[in-house]
């Protein structure tokens, strides 16, 4: 029976991303970096020092939220990450939308003009540059007949 | 169960063309990536070739062994006036094949419905315009979105908005028409309902999506291709061509059997990129390239031929159908 809640709570919490303190989305990219890593290996590859217990008991936070997977290996846990880098960020971000549409209407309808603007922004910044790409290679072809 | 002579021949040919059928499109389906890799290293022309075939040979040589093997074999070695039981599971696969051909069919049939709409609703919207320094005519429509494109699958004819003819420069405006009518050179619509007439992998799952849309993006570099002609000057003109429409603003949803210039807005970047390309290393586009192949399979095609009508052929397709009938 409790086998069962722990896997029931620990499915639900695969569905929502939980929310990541700072020390534990550093821990995340150093894992999506290195792939399976210990906790010496942790340790190592962090920029400041901190204690085996500390890095220790975030990889265990890491664990329960359902964002890492683990096994033993010589008397010490091996953690690898659950989901690619690109696969964490897509579920944030739907996660992200779906909590802003399921919201009251105005605030789905800004989000939706919000991304449409910039999805249109990212168009004529791509267009520009083709346009710039074909400016060049029109004066190289000139420069080319030029004897 | 006991089915007449008839019937049972007509399941025979359903059940057949299923299990042929989808053995191929399993060995189409594991081999897609590889042919999407390959046709993108080779000429646009060829590789979209090699994609067309693979997606359709499935459908195609699943007909040929009915038509060359099992029908054949009915007829001659199954005697008439003998009902004979049919088991479950030749009666499931025969069920597969007809929800395979009934909802392709379908499918194509909706589709060109649904174009001959749209092509109806252009003609109302325009007028049939001979534009300056162009040989055939073109429709011209008066509306909102940036449309070029190329309708209808036996005279298909270029249907332009008057947004984009006031938008472009003369040499654009040509390149654009080229383009366009190099997609009804090479029949790019009729092989699109080829596609939808091709049943998927199983009644309800197609299976085929990367290879048909691999197939679509490099039809349209062929076509580029074809515009360019191998002139730097060509490319370029239709490079900037290609930004200008897009500038204009999306283009909206267009009905299956129809080609439009901006079908993948997505591809925007590639296309513009092997345009410029192009003007670096400019090659002549040969009649010859595809030869050799073309005569390579056609012998091939003939032995497989020979071989399957073969009596010893027959009577052993024969044999595999009684037992797979029971």
């Amino acid at each position: 029976m409790i086998a069962f809640l722990k896997h029931r709570i620990a499915g639900q919490m695969l569905t929502a991303p939980p929310a990541l303190g700072h020390l534990e989305a550093t821990v995340m990219e150093i894992l999506w970096e290195r792939g399976e890593s210990n906790v010496h290996d942790v340790m190592q590859t962090l920029d400041r020092r901190l204690a085996y217990t500390t890095v220790m008991t975030t990889l265990d936070r890491l664990y329960k939220k359902g964002l890492l997977n683990r096994h033993k290996s010589a008397r010490a846990f091996v953690y690898a990450p659950r989901w690619s880098h690109r696969e964490w960020e897509q579920k944030r971000a739907g996660e992200f939308v779906a909590g802003f549409l399921s919201g009251p209407e105005p605030s789905g309808e800004l989000l939706i003009s919000c991304l449409v603007e910039a999805v249109g922004q990212q168009d004529g910044a791509l267009l520009d540059e083709l346009e710039r790409k074909i400016r060049q290679k029109r004066k190289e072809l000139c420069q080319q007949r030029k004897p | 169960m006991i089915v007449p002579y008839l019937l049972r021949f007509l399941l025979l040919c359903l059940a057949s063309f299923f299990l042929v059928h989808l053995a191929l499109g399993l060995i189409a389906w594991f081999a897609a990536r590889t042919a999407i890799g390959l046709a993108l290293r080779m000429r646009p022309q060829t590789g979209a070739r090699l994609l067309l075939a693979v997606r359709l040979f499935p459908a195609g040589f699943a007909l040929l062994v009915v038509a060359l093997i099992c029908a054949p074999s009915y007829f001659w070695l199954e005697p008439k006036g003998t009902p004979e039981p049919i088991g479950l599971a030749f009666l499931s696969a025969a069920a597969l094949g007809a929800a395979g051909w009934g909802l392709s069919v379908g499918r194509a049939i909706l589709a060109a419905a649904r174009s001959v709409r749209h092509i109806r609703r252009f003609r109302r919207a325009g007028r049939e315009t001979r534009l300056p320094g162009e040989a055939s005519p073109v429709w011209v429509i008066e509306d909102p979105a940036p449309r070029v494109m190329l309708a209808g699958l036996i005279r298909p004819q270029v249907v332009i908005s008057r947004k984009v003819i006031a938008a472009l420069s003369s040499e654009q405006l040509a390149a654009v028409l080229r383009h366009e009518r190099a997609h009804g050179r090479s029949r790019d619509n009729l092989k699109r309902l080829l596609v939808l007439l091709a049943p998927g992998i199983l009644p309800f799952i197609r299976g085929f999506g990367a290879l048909e849309r691999g197939w679509a993006k490099i039809t349209e570099w062929a076509a580029d291709d074809r515009a360019a002609a191998g002139d730097s000057q060509r490319s370029l003109t239709l490079a900037a061509a290609l930004v200008r429409v897009a500038r204009l603003g999306a283009v909206p949803s267009h009905p299956p059997l129809v080609t439009s210039l901006m079908a993948d807005g997505m591809d925007l970047e590639t296309r513009v990129d092997r345009l410029l390309a192009a003007t670096s290393v400019a090659t002549p586009q040969s009649g010859r390239a595809g030869i050799l192949p073309g005569s390579f399979a056609i012998v091939l095609g003939g032995l497989l031929v020979a071989a399957m009508v073969h009596p010893a052929t027959l009577s052993a397709a024969h044999e595999f159908l009684e037992t797979l009938i029971r």
